[in-house]
């Protein structure tokens, strides 16, 4: 399990996560993916799905867990390129809504729109 | 029975992807689709996880075991621990019910087990432990037949 963080404006996390995503991975990197983006003025935060190989429901909990620390400044979310499965994971936990296929650069742009627009 | 396989291991984390792994190898044979892969190994993940997690509180002590059964393109899984057990089973595969709420657990382990299983078996007892068992048919790739 490895990811990256990019800053963008300092309003946009954009993480990309690779590997394998398990209760094991996300108890190891929780903590500093919260540090991160809770520096600047952090409105959004783009999950870059499209080098994970896997994820369980720890992923779920994982980007719940950053979605309720965001509501705080009525941040948004957007989940980026999850495989097949991760789709139906998503739809089961009821955020189906937040996901987007296409390149981080459509990302930003679809985030700014909405927080500009 | 076409193959059978036990795999065992204490309750720590980094075991779950130890027991993914070793599942991965058991049904290569059946040459899956990604698609039907990554859903099996995530019931896995999800029941090995309850099992370290839940039944036995990441002890490092504690035994989980993974069973797993072969018989042409079916397979079943039993994973098992003797741990503290679910209380009530009802409840605990509710979607979105946890008790491990601080630990950001989602509460969705057991609907996504039922929804990528045919068929999920939760069997419990207090302080006794607990048995995931499930069954997934692989439809595969089926390559014509050269005669």
């Amino acid at each position: 399990m490895n990811y990256e963080i990019n800053m963008h404006l300092n309003e946009i996390a954009v993480i990309r996560l690779y590997g394998e995503l398990d209760h094991h991975a996300t108890e190891k990197i929780r903590t500093h993916i919260s540090k991160t983006i809770l520096q600047g003025n952090l409105n959004t935060i783009i999950w870059n799905l499209e080098r994970l190989n896997f994820m369980d429901s720890s992923g779920i909990g994982l980007i719940l867990g950053r979605m309720r620390e965001l509501n705080t400044v009525n941040g948004q979310t957007i989940i980026l390129n999850p495989s097949n499965t991760m789709k139906k994971i998503f739809q089961f936990s009821g955020l189906a809504s937040f996901m987007m296929t296409g390149t981080e650069a459509d990302a930003i742009l679809h985030a700014r729109g909405i927080v500009n627009g | 029975m076409d193959n059978e396989m036990t795999l065992s291991f204490v309750a720590v984390s980094d075991n779950e992807s130890l027991a993914r792994v070793a599942i991965t190898s058991f049904v290569a044979q059946l040459d899956p689709t990604i698609d039907e892969l990554s859903e099996f190994k995530t019931i896995v993940s999800e029941a090995v996880s309850n099992a370290i997690i839940h039944g036995y509180d990441e002890d490092g002590k504690g035994i989980v075991t993974v069973h797993a059964v072969r018989d042409g393109d079916l397979v079943s899984v039993a994973v098992k621990d003797n741990g503290k057990g679910i209380f009530d089973v009802k409840k605990a595969m509710e979607p979105l019910f946890t008790s491990k709420a601080e630990m950001e657990r989602s509460g969705m382990g057991f609907t996504i087990m039922e929804s990528f299983a045919d068929d999920l078996q939760v069997e419990s007892e207090p302080n006794v432990g607990t048995v995931v068992t499930f069954t997934k048919k692989f439809y595969s790739v089926k390559m014509p037949q050269i005669s």
